[in-house]
């Protein structure tokens, strides 16, 4: 109970903080917003020439967009320190962690959030779900509602695992960012749409490499069906919500290794 | 020119950014050539427009895009922190000196960000070569003449920070638009009749679509020097609007003292 | 008494990456980096009493700050023994650190843009600090303080001293033993200092905290601490009681000489060997003298002479139990 209590303490600050610029975090919600609506924008009016994208039509490519803006709306409200971690320790603000009497990635993950990026995709990605869900042919009972709630939690822990890990990496090296930003940003990139369209070997590194891939293209491939399904194998559609956990686990234990470094070094 | 040579000199340094820039730039094309085969599934031609001429247009207009990202705080910060004043002070014209630079950064970018993205893109496509060696060079004064429009326009926009308290906002949601509206991620080919006849009317058409049709040869003779004088046109429109509320802010600025 | 606080032979080194300049070398360097080892703490050893206030002083660079951060558990020592309060503060972070309260002058755990009150809440819950535990300290440190016009202003809009007295209340809220001090005083004024030595003082007298206590102000250890641990260069130069070094250099003069081409220079004496008298003879017989000044050693002159090597102590009774 004294966890949630932390948890609200720590909401209500990140939210108070922002009210005091009113005017200047709507604006910079509404940009997020807008930023991330640019490329579906494009697939969009793209659609609207050529019918589809491998056989994926315009709703059934918002809703595999929806996928990866709602999880990334909740990895910013929970993981927002594990991504500016770099910076936290250059500034040396990650010892005041370690005196108090908590775990390290409790307070990292309750501490901070970012809310203006989480309104900017939470609200895009309610949008794009709300659009789409019901014209693209699923039936909603409780087995498809379950499981969409697991692959919604299965991608928060995937990219909530995969900031952890490159946090953990902040303990090495100086410089972490741009591995982050090659190896998280980019292949997000290529996660936006279906990834039957690209080359096997990129396929490999949003399979198996950073797994992109469980966080929305197989989550829908089990909801939606698509024939380019054939491609890969059936079973990735059914463990595609509990990798999500596996990466997650795999980030924690890497970052136990890890965060003793600091311990030895400082910064 | 020497501040351009120096932020040039400055770029250099940073070499991880370089080697990212390259990255970012190569897998943002590889992405969305990817699409664009896609899209065309086994389609030779879309509206008489072949693939190859898809991502010829593409990788031309990401470069220059690429090319044409600057830090547009600058202003803002320089305002904010009271040192726009000192600026007054030194004897070259402060624009002058912000428009060197940002075509300095350009420049670096274009030759250490975009050259070798495209050397790692014809490794695994083949793109349309210009149709004529005497294209090129007018192709380039077009260019230039897009990156003048787009500059005006970001620098219009940072003018506004002598009255509002951020504008990073409003160059985000300016930067979609200029995006999406110029066609540098989807072809103004493929966009709706009606909003290419409302693009035919604003700046967006001469960016980057007017160099890249030069380019490809879609432009010749008469229509070719009617597109040069449309770029032309903007460029001193634009001038206007942006030398009036530079004078303004600047004016705000002494008055009031920031 | 026991000892609260016992140190043994602690050393911590850094390695320090040697940078170069020119493209060449850095690409070399990320191959074969050459390393410095810097001795930020050689072979410290101390004890402290429950309820002692000690005063920790030294240069910057002396290794003041990586011994508060070994002390405060932040930082393992490459070799020693660290025992505080029954812990080792290394191994026992999270039941270790609720005994503790640290407070690092140079940098706020506040959250800038709100009131101290939410931060003070927030540590509430952090600590699991009972309601009438937290309700009563919170009283007393807001009086203590005079922290009541404040303490609803966002903390960006307060003044140096008004935060960093914010920040000693959210690091004592959970009623700790043991204190680190580290430079709490850095960059105050005369009033806003001597507040918080108050403050200190009555933590001590009325808590029995036990307090180490870091700063460049001598003012701060004179009227706060009992005892003093002098570091310089990662090692221990002088542990004992301010009084006791007070009386053993007060035979330390110091003369401020202006001589006839009017450039002035100091010089120390040791006036139980030579006397003044002799002193002087052989100053005015060596130098064209215009005026001598005979400085009091105050503790801050004797502190630097001591640094500045004017005075060579005798190497301190390191093992004292």
């Amino acid at each position: 109970m004294n966890e949630l209590r932390i948890a609200l303490q720590s909401l209500k600050m990140s939210v108070k903080t922002r009210m005091q610029y009113r005017a200047d975090s709507l604006v910079a919600a509404l940009a997020v917003f807008i930023r991330e609506s640019a490329n579906i924008i494009v697939i969009y009016l793209a659609l609207l020439k050529f019918d589809s994208i491998n056989g994926w039509n315009v709703n059934e490519m918002l809703f595999l967009f929806s996928l990866l803006f709602l999880t990334y709306a909740l990895v910013v409200s929970l993981f927002a320190d594990l991504r500016d971690f770099s910076r936290m320790i250059r500034e040396g603000r990650f010892d005041w962690l370690l005196v108090r009497p908590r775990g390290l990635l409790f307070q990292l993950i309750l501490n901070n959030a970012d809310i203006i990026a989480s309104v900017g995709h939470g609200t895009l990605g309610i949008l794009l779900f709300l659009i789409s869900a019901g014209k693209v042919g699923i039936r909603w009972d409780f087995a498809t509602i379950l499981y969409y709630v697991g692959a919604i939690v299965g991608g928060v822990l995937l990219q909530g695992g995969m900031f952890i890990f490159f946090s953990s990496l902040s303990f090495y090296f100086v410089e972490t960012n741009s591995l982050r930003e090659i190896f998280y940003w980019n292949m997000r990139k290529f996660a936006g749409y279906p990834i039957s369209i690209y080359h096997k070997l990129i396929q490999g590194l949003i399979i198996y490499v950073v797994p992109f891939a469980f966080v929305n293209y197989f989550p829908a491939q089990y909801l939606l069906r698509k024939p380019d399904m054939a491609g890969f194998n059936e079973a990735y559609i059914y463990i595609a919500p509990f990798v999500g956990g596996i990466v997650y686990l795999a980030a924690y234990l890497f970052w136990r290794i890890s965060v003793k470094r600091y311990y030895s070094t400082g910064n | 020119m020497e501040f351009a040579i120096k932020k040039f000199q400055d770029k250099m340094t940073y070499r991880l950014d370089f080697f990212m820039g390259i990255v970012n730039t190569a897998i943002t094309i590889l992405v969305y050539l990817c699409i664009y085969k896609a899209l065309y599934g086994n389609a030779g031609e879309v509206d008489g427009i072949s693939y190859s001429m898809v991502a010829t247009h593409f990788v031309i207009t990401l470069g220059l895009s690429n090319a044409f990202h600057y830090n547009e705080m600058f202003l803002q910060d320089k305002i904010r922190d009271g040192s726009i004043t000192n600026e007054f002070l030194k004897p070259v014209s402060f624009t002058l000196r912000l428009f060197a630079e940002n075509a300095g950064e350009g420049a670096f970018k274009i030759i250490f960000h975009f050259l070798p993205a495209l050397l790692i893109t014809l490794l695994y496509t083949k793109l349309c070569p210009p149709v004529s060696i005497l294209g090129l060079p007018v192709m380039f004064c077009s260019v230039a003449l897009g990156y003048l429009i787009l500059w005006l326009i970001s620098f219009i926009i940072q003018t506004w920070s002598f009255w509002l308290f951020s504008v990073w906002g409003i160059i985000t949601i300016k930067n979609v638009f200029v995006s999406i509206l110029s066609g540098s991620l989807l072809p103004l080919w493929f966009m709706p009749e009606p909003l290419q006849k409302i693009l035919s009317f604003t700046p967006f058409e001469s960016i980057y679509f007017t160099p890249v049709r030069i380019y490809l040869g879609e432009l010749s003779g008469r229509e070719l020097l009617f597109a040069l004088a449309v770029q032309v046109l903007w460029i001193a429109l634009l001038g206007v609007i942006a030398s009036v509320f530079w004078k303004k802010g600047v004016k705000k600025l002494v008055v009031q003292g920031g | 008494m026991e000892n609260i606080i016992e140190i043994q032979g602690v050393k911590k080194y850094y390695k320090i990456a040697k940078r170069e300049k020119g493209m060449l070398e850095t690409l070399a360097n990320l191959f074969n980096r050459k390393y410095e080892t810097k001795k930020a703490v050689d072979d410290i050893s101390f004890s402290i009493k429950p309820g002692e206030i000690v005063g920790f002083i030294g240069p910057n660079g002396a290794g003041k700050s990586t011994t508060v951060k070994i002390l405060s558990g932040i930082l393992y020592p490459d070799s020693g023994t660290v025992q505080i309060d029954g812990f080792i503060p290394y191994k026992q972070r999270k039941q270790y650190v609720k005994h503790i309260g640290v407070v690092f002058g140079q940098k706020s755990q506040l959250n800038w843009d709100l009131p101290l009150i939410e931060s003070f809440e927030l540590m509430k819950f952090i600590y699991r600090i009972p309601q009438k535990e937290y309700e009563e300290n919170l009283k007393l440190f807001i009086d203590l303080l005079d922290m009541e016009d404040f303490i609803n202003q966002p903390v960006r809009q307060l003044s140096l001293g008004q935060r960093m007295r914010g920040d000693i209340v959210a690091s004592l809220l959970h009623s700790p033993q043991i204190v680190f001090l580290d430079e709490p005083t850095i960059g105050l004024d005369v009033v806003a200092k001597e507040r918080i030595r108050e403050f200190v003082r009555y933590m001590n007298k009325t808590k029995h905290t036990t307090i180490i206590f870091t700063t460049h102000d001598m003012q701060d250890i004179e009227k706060v601490c009992d005892r003093l641990i002098m570091i310089d260069k990662g090692k221990k130069v002088y542990d004992g009681s301010i009084h006791e070094i007070k009386s053993k250099y007060a035979n330390f003069k110091t003369l401020e000489l202006l001589l006839e081409d009017g450039s002035k220079e100091l010089k120390t004496f040791d006036i139980s060997v030579t006397p003044m008298s002799a002193v002087m003879e052989q100053l005015f017989s060596e130098k064209n003298i215009k005026d001598i000044t005979i400085c009091e050693s105050e503790i801050d002159d004797i502190i630097r002479d001591i640094y500045e090597g004017r005075i060579v102590l005798d190497r301190p009774e390191t093992e004292r139990n």
